[in-house]
């Protein structure tokens, strides 16, 4: 399995898209924590403070769409006959990328947590903000890149699962943005359940940023996330074995 | 080994292999002959795991591909169609096949110097043209040094030059004990590499032998040349042999359904002189349409 991990990376590495999606992430981020630290001056809460911090994790997101290309992609160029050429066996193909990609994420994530923490921490000292406990400022970027491995393998998954990139890439995006959301404000059970939700508790948000204030803990939300890759993961191993590639 | 046993494949209404059965034993280069469309795809994919079967089997030494442990140590696979990312070089696509089969990255650069890619191993693969591709594929099907290797059209895009060489380089695997399955749609790209041939159409299997055994078929007629053309018509008629005249006015007879022994043997025993005597082989061309264009009656 270490061998086919590692390929999954050299995978990653060998295209545009990977580095293109990496520069996406530290761009955006960039702005969106300075920005933040510019145009407000309100950090008296330590809610506040998380909720900036937190930023890091939108690194999740793009990873998650990095995901599903890389899974899908696999279809989209036809690079999965080879794939299954060199491991025929489905399920150790989709897990080998799933972790691969998740390995990658895990990085991506750790490094936006310290760009983050980079520019956010000096800045908020300088506006006399209210501080975390170093304890506090550890589990939440190291939530930030668990939640961004997390997000990758859960593309992956749901790449491998729908083969076509394009309406796996939409499809992502609606549930996220719209159909998550609404159905976590309907429903008070789900919300600490719902994508967002379990984002706001890996990543170590502010409960404010999550859908009914109501998160699960940080290692019991990592546990759910896992678990719903898993379930697409499996999902798209046994397709895969049934369907004509 | 690869063996296919009672293969067969339905899409929806369509049936395209249809109890199929051939083997490719190790030292031979084995045909797979058929128009576009008659099933060979379709069945070397099966072959090789990618495709699942409505019935039948096709496995490598005795086990189905999904089974086999280091894979592409035993087989070996050129496929139609697309199997790159556009945007990654050659020699990164072999190498991430190489990590991924634990062979060391020395081999990569051995294969696209074997393929003529060295130059161009570096390029992303948008960049090759289709002869550059299929040279690539063939490097990716000799990474794990296979004892089989499975090829599906592998001449395609390829100009003379590669073609001889892919000739030359097949007879040379079929040499050191390597199985060769190669399928074609056309016959001439084939003919002269190949030990024997299946052909199919349709999904189904309507011939299978050497080049020799196809194109001296019993069907082809015996000509026959004779100053006495009429009288040995008549000995042979006598034998219950139909013997046609050749072109009006000429000293030509055209037997079909017999052979020369019969032929030569009938105008000896009555005393009649022949000039000429002989089966002309039919052209491999005139042999593959003959074959694919009546499945039934030749199945």
């Amino acid at each position: 399995m270490t061998r086919l991990v590692a390929a999954e990376l050299f995978k990653l590495r060998t295209t545009r898209t990977f580095a293109a999606m990496v520069g996406a992430t530290f761009a955006l981020l960039l702005l969106l924590v300075v920005l933040s630290l510019a145009l407000t001056d309100t950090f008296n809460t330590k809610n506040d403070v998380r909720s900036l911090l937190s930023s890091a994790s939108l690194s999740g997101l793009f990873m998650l769409v990095l995901g599903v290309v890389a899974g899908a992609g696999e279809y989209r160029h036809g690079t999965i006959a080879s794939t299954l050429l060199v491991t025929p066996d489905r399920l150790r193909a989709v897990t080998a990328q799933t972790l691969g990609v998740a390995a990658a994420g895990l990085v991506v994530g750790l490094a936006c947590a310290l760009l983050c923490a980079a520019i956010g921490l000096p800045w908020l000292a300088s506006k006399d903000a209210a501080t975390l406990p170093t304890s506090d400022l550890v589990a939440l970027f190291l939530g930030c890149a668990v939640y961004t491995a997390l997000a990758a393998a859960f593309g992956v998954a749901l790449g491998a699962l729908m083969r076509n990139q394009v309406a796996a890439v939409v499809l992502v995006l609606v549930f996220l943005f719209v159909v998550d959301p609404a159905v976590a404000s309907l429903v008070d059970s789900y919300s600490k359940f719902s994508l967002s939700g379990l984002a706001a508790a890996i990543s170590g948000g502010s409960p404010d940023d999550a859908p009914g204030n109501d998160l699960l803990p940080q290692g019991v939300a990592a546990l759910v996330w896992a678990g719903y890759t898993a379930a697409l993961a499996l999902a798209a191993a046994v397709l895969t074995a049934r369907r004509d590639i | 080994m690869l063996e296919v046993h009672e293969l067969t494949k339905r899409y929806g209404a369509v049936l395209a292999v249809d109890g199929l059965s051939f083997r490719a034993e190790p030292g031979r280069v084995l045909g797979f002959l058929g128009p576009n469309g008659a099933g060979k795809t379709t069945t070397l994919r099966t072959l090789l795991g990618l495709t699942l079967p409505t019935s039948g089997q096709a496995t490598v030494n005795g086990q189905s591909y999904r089974s086999l442990t280091e894979p592409i140590s035993q087989v070996g696979a050129v496929l139609e169609g697309p199997q790159f990312h556009p945007g990654r070089t050659g020699r990164n696509h072999l190498r991430m096949l190489a990590m991924a089969a634990g062979i060391p990255a020395t081999r990569v650069d051995e294969l696209l110097r074997l393929v003529d890619l060295d130059s161009a191993g570096g390029k992303r693969v948008k960049g090759y043209s289709l002869g550059m591709r299929q040279r690539l594929s063939l490097a990716a099907a000799l990474l794990g040094d296979p004892r089989a290797l499975v090829l599906d059209e592998p001449a395609n895009g390829l100009d003379p030059q590669g073609i001889r060489w892919l000739r030359d380089f097949l007879r040379a695997q079929a040499a050191e004990g390597r199985t060769v399955l190669i399928s074609s749609h056309v016959l001439a790209e084939v003919a002269q590499t190949v030990d024997e041939v299946i052909v199919v159409n349709r999904g189904r299997l309507v011939a299978q032998g050497s080049l020799d055994e196809l194109t001296q078929g019993a069907a082809a007629p015996v000509w026959v040349r004779s100053p006495d053309a009429e009288r040995l018509r008549g000995a042979l008629a006598a034998k219950g042999i139909e013997a046609e005249p050749g072109e009006a006015g000429s000293d030509w007879l055209r037997v079909p359904d017999t052979s020369l022994e019969t032929v030569g043997t009938t105008a000896a025993e009555n005393g009649i002189a022949v000039f000429e005597l002989y089966r002309p082989r039919q052209s491999l061309e005139s042999v593959f349409f003959e074959l694919t264009s009546e499945p039934e009656a030749a199945a």
